[in-house]
């Protein structure tokens, strides 16, 4: 329903043009939820902003980038065409694609009830009156798991907890009937126990309503429990792409195998944790040649830091950057 | 200097991998270990308006303090040949050639026709000369050294030159202005050291003190904020005798100014104060035995005095503003002491405008000055907290 | 709500007990006494020798003679109970008298002055922001320092000037000759609008020029809000969007500043009222300070200030109903 190619973005700054994301690609099949990982910084929101030209003022995004998305009618259109205003947009925002932030308590305005801004966004994508609009934002927060939905619906944010907020935020953005999800770190900001519970609310959403989704975070063990597929970011590239199983299991970029390693299990309580050594670069100041040669055990001199790695199948529907495949895959050939 | 800043400002931001010589290495260290006061100097010459109004304002001290030199005469001395007189332009070149030296057209005196009144008319034949560093009218330099010397006058002593015309009695504009600049601008500091003080140990009570003393202080602030200022300023000036001398008149402003000034900046202090007072270092201060005066002056002020000097320096253009407008209205300075808003009074209607228009230029300068100390206090505060405003 | 609004107005109450001691000192503070400046005015000139004794006499009679907490205490008993500010000399009568519908005038001249400053400021404010860093922003940042630096006497005596210069006389003042001691009709209240654009301009100058730079400030903040990009996010019109989002959060600070403008604009009017020859409790003021008429300029003092408080608590009400999150600390 959703297929990125190409897609880079640039920023106007005043030490001048960034670009902190630089050619990705990854696609989205209806009902299913593709995870995007990586270190905060990495490009995941921008990204995803970009799908709904949500990017802020000094943004662009390349013009060979294509962003075709599929709609409930089967229409297919390419967003980056379509600009940053006009109807057709905003039809797309919230009516077809619904988004959901790190900040619950942010993303809501504070001076507006809960309810207000839900029938807002309903009668703007529904063709409804104000009363079945409400009607509609109840059994949302219903949906979501907020007890008393009546009440709760003329409350303002900051008279409900984080973990309710965020289910609210969700009820919001689910309420005008999205074909697409996008979740920034929806749980980034909540304590480990809300956490997992808005997760397996997200998890059973998902598949009632048999929505596609995009779920970020820089989390790899959220991945396995949400994701379908996943794309493992690193520094405005995406170095990994696959089926989640196939990513967990046989990660092939050394990056994806770093992270793997850094992640807590229980087989492996007593071994020490080994994160990454050194520090993510700043987008600013890009590496040449492999964006994770700086960091990466197996660099090979001479190359990765040299030249850009391209894109390699390695598996079915399993792509990776890396110049260590490469070599493999020429040797075997 | 300018190219240690840039670079240095470079080195931060961008942090590339090349190797740097030593001598960059020993700018940059100078960068990291620069004091507060330096850095806070770094970013204030780039911004370019403010030094402009910095230069503004050193200039028009200047003026002040040394107005006995660049005021041909004195505020008061009178030119009963050229009453209400327009200004005079030194011209370079006339229908009679031109000269190295400035001069202007001598001023003959005639009867009006009419009224029969004497007028005095510019000759176009007679020019008079300007001569600089002459010797002229005696005053005092600063008020104690006795001089003749001043910057300029015509080499005609029975001549005067009137740069920016004269009043109804003949005064010179000109050299009204220079006084009057040092009359308004001395009322400012003064009036701002007054509330500075006064704000230093209100607030300073209030934050160190806290409880119930705080409690009272904030409601007497309060009051002082609440009734319109000038109002109440010109209820303290009306009180003022009227047979005080132009002296007493003076401290007396500069008392009342200063006196209702320190809200704001109390306001800063004891917030401030009320913040670090639980933090570690005055804590301990306080455990071994400092007395109470001590810990606010040796711990506690040092920490935000460059948002004192920023409330100081924005303070004071409406200390400036409000004198004149006392003056203005004649519940301020009196004649003949000569203030921006002393002069200002005689350009009270519509008419003065129309005829005698030159009357208007002190406005010129309380206008410079005011934005000058504005667009200085904004180049201070975003000197010393680059982030308060993400301009 | 209700616990909050009497907690303001008991605090606005004991301000202005504060206040009106204040003033009363003021009013004590010119060398001399009420009774001195009345045998001053009425006898001097008239031939008639007067004595320490009858200056006594008159003070006993005015009951001048009491220690001052009392004769506090009777003014502000006075003012409280009978709405009686006192004598005024320079009429020789009631300060209310004097006053009349001065009241009624300045607050035209208050209102018609705020009013067009938040219709000036609030959208101009909005826009800068919006077009941030664009040309009009530059030439409104450059106008808002002017309209801080230029003293609004003198705006008002360039602005006569270029009225003159254009429309001829008859401009100053707040009514047309012959229309202020008509009694008031319809065609006088039309008389008195059409006067009060250039009063209210002049001394809504600062007051625009200031709020224009909060406005754009907050505006800009509320812009780069999380909660702006989740509304875009959901499909909201760009123009509803941003009125409904960042601007109603603007307008906050412009509501719980309106008794710090009403301050600015009092402070400012009896200077105003000079060059422009408004008849109104500004210049009323001025003039009872130059003839020391000091109970006329105390109640004139007192009702500013009281006009001020209301104002702040106007504010604080508008604010609390205004901003949800605020009732909340209240509790
Ligand atoms: N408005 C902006 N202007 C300039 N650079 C930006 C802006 N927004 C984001 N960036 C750059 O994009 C990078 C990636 O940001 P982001 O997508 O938020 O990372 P992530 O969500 O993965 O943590 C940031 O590190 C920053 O350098
Ligand atoms: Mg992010």
């Amino acid at each position: 329903m959703l297929k990125v190619e190409n897609l880079s973005i640039s920023f106007r700054t005043d030490e001048g043009l960034i670009t902190p994301v630089q050619d990705i690609a990854f696609e989205v099949q209806p009902g299913r939820t593709l995870g995007i990982v990586g270190e905060s910084g990495s490009g995941k929101s921008i990204s995803t902003k970009a799908l709904m030209q949500l990017l802020p003022g000094n943004g662009i995004i390349s013009s060979e980038a294509k962003i075709l998305y599929t709609d409930k009618s089967g229409k297919t259109r390419d967003i980056n065409r379509l600009g940053k205003k006009g109807r057709a947009i905003r039809h797309i925002r919230g009516g077809e694609i619904g988004m959901i932030f790190q900040e619950p308590m942010a993303s809501f305005s504070p001076v507006y009830t809960i309810g207000n801004q839900m029938v807002e966004a309903i009668r703007l994508h529904r063709n409804v009156g104000r009363k079945d609009a409400r009607r509609i934002a109840v059994e949302m927060l219903d949906k979501v798991g907020i007890s008393n939905p009546e009440a709760r619906v003329d409350q303002y944010p900051h008279e409900m907890s984080g973990g309710m907020r965020q289910r609210a935020m969700i009820a919001l953005a689910l309420s005008a009937g999205p074909a697409l999800l996008i979740a920034d770190e929806p749980t980034t900001a909540l304590d480990v126990t809300i956490q997992a519970q808005v997760l397996e609310l997200m998890r059973n959403l998902q598949r009632d309503l048999s929505m596609g989704m995009i779920f970020i975070t820089h989390d790899l063990g959220v991945i396995s429990h949400i994701a379908d597929d996943v794309a493992v970011m690193y520094l405005g590239t995406i170095v990994e792409r696959g089926p989640t199983d196939k990513v967990i299991h046989e990660p092939a970029h050394p990056y994806t195998q770093g992270l793997i390693k850094a992640l807590p299990s229980v087989d492996r309580l007593h071994d020490r944790l080994t994160p990454i050594p050194g520090d993510i670069p700043s987008p600013n100041d890009r590496p040449t040649g492999c964006p994770f040669h700086t960091r990466c055990t197996k660099v090979i001199a001479g190359l990765c830091d040299q030249h850009q790695p391209q894109i390699l199948q390695v598996g079915e529907d399993h792509t990776v950057r890396c110049f260590l495949h490469e070599k493999q895959q020429r040797a075997s050939a | 200097m300018a190219d240690i800043t840039d670079t240095c400002a470079s080195m931060v931001t961008s942090t590339k991998g090349k190797k740097e010589s030593a001598k960059e290495h020993k700018k940059r260290l100078k960068y990291y270990s620069a004091s507060q006061w330096t850095l806070i100097w770094w970013r204030f010459r780039r911004h370019r308006a403010a030094m402009v109004a910095a230069a503004v304002l050193i200039f028009m001290a200047l003026l002040g303090i040394f107005a006995e030199f660049v005021a041909p005469y004195g505020p008061t001395s009178r030119d009963t040949k050229y009453l209400d007189g327009a200004p005079q332009v030194p011209l370079f070149c006339d229908q009679n050639g031109c000269s190295w030296r400035p001069f202007v057209h001598g001023v003959s005196t005639k009867r009006d026709p009419v009224t029969l009144r004497a007028i005095s008319v510019p000759d176009p034949e007679k020019r008079v000369y300007l001569t600089f560093f002459a010797q002229g009218e005696k005053t005092e330099l600063l008020g104690f050294i006795p001089s003749k010397t001043h910057f300029f006058l015509l080499d005609d002593k029975r001549a005067k030159l009137h740069l920016w015309g004269t009043d109804d009695l003949g005064r010179d504009v000109f050299s009204r202005t220079i006084y009057a600049t040092r009359t308004s601008l001395s009322i400012g500091v003064i009036g701002v050291l007054i509330s500075f003080v006064l704000a230093l140990i209100i607030g300073g009570v209030a934050g160190y003190a806290g409880g119930w003393v705080d409690n009272i202080i904030q409601r007497v602030t309060e009051v002082i904020r609440v009734v319109p200022i000038i109002p109440l300023y010109m209820g303290l000036a009306a009180a003022m005798p009227k047979e005080w001398s132009t002296t007493e008149v003076y401290f007396a402003m500069t008392l009342i100014l200063g006196f209702f000034g320190w809200p704001t900046l109390a306001r800063r202090i004891r917030s401030q104060l009320l913040s670090i007072r639980s933090e570690d270092y005055v804590v301990a201060a306080r455990l071994a035995g400092a007395r109470p005066l001590r810990i606010i002056s040796q711990h506690m002020l040092p920490s935000f005095t460059s948002f004192i000097i920023v409330d100081l320096v924005i303070s004071f253009p409406y200390m400036i503003l409000s004198e004149t407008a006392l003056s203005f209205v004649g519940l301020g300075l009196r004649p003949p002491t000569v203030s921006w808003g002393v002069l200002l009074q005689q350009a009270q209607s519509v008419r003065v405008i129309e005829q005698t228009p030159w009357l208007f230029i002190p406005a010129i300068f309380v206008v410079l000055a005011v934005l000058a100390f504005t667009v200085v206090g904004d180049g201070l505060r975003d000197a010393a907290d680059p982030y308060s405003d993400a301009r | 709500m209700l616990r909050f609004t009497l907690e303001r107005l008991v605090g606005m109450i004991v301000t202005m007990v504060l206040v009106s001691m204040m003033v009363f000192l003021i009013m004590e503070i010119p060398p001399g006494d009420y009774a001195d400046r009345y045998a001053f005015r009425k006898y001097s000139g008239t031939g008639i020798a007067i004595t320490e004794a009858d200056i006594e006499a008159i003070r006993h009679d005015f009951g001048l003679d009491k220690p001052m907490a009392l004769r506090y205490v009777d003014w502000i008993g006075n003012i409280v109970l009978h709405g009686d500010f006192g004598q005024a000399f320079a009429f020789e009568t009631d300060v209310t008298k004097v006053i009349g519908d001065k009241v009624w005038l300045t607050m035209a001249i208050l209102f018609g002055t705020l009013l067009l400053t938040y219709l000036i400021a609030i959208p101009i404010g909005i826009y800068a922001a919006v077009r941030r860093a664009s040309f009009a922003d530059y030439g409104l940042t450059i106008f808002s320092y002017l309209g801080l630096a230029l003293p609004n006497f003198l705006l008002a005596l360039i602005l006569l000037y270029f009225v003159n210069l254009w429309f001829g006389a008859d401009i100053g003042g707040l009514f047309s000759t012959g229309m202020s001691d008509a009694p008031w009709s319809f065609a006088k209240a039309w008389d008195l609008i059409k006067h009060l654009w250039l009063p209210a301009f002049v001394l809504a100058w600062s007051a625009v020029a200031y709020q224009i730079q909060t406005i754009r400030a907050t505006m800009s903040d509320e812009l780069n809000k999380l909660s702006v990009t989740a509304a875009r996010a959901r499909g909201v019109p760009e123009t509803k969007l941003l009125i409904k989002y960042p601007a109603r959060l603007a307008i906050n600070p412009v509501v719980s500043t309106i008794g710090f403008d009403v301050n600015r604009i009092f402070s400012e009017l009896p200077i105003v009222a000079v060059v422009l020859g408004l008849t109104e409790l500004g210049e009323l003021l001025l003039n009872a300070y130059l003839d020391l008429d000091m109970y006329v300029a105390g109640a004139i003092l007192l009702m500013l200030t009281f006009v001020i408080v209301l104002m702040n608590f106007i504010s604080d009400l508008l604010l609390a109903w205004l901003d949800p999150r605020i009732k909340l600390g209240s509790n």
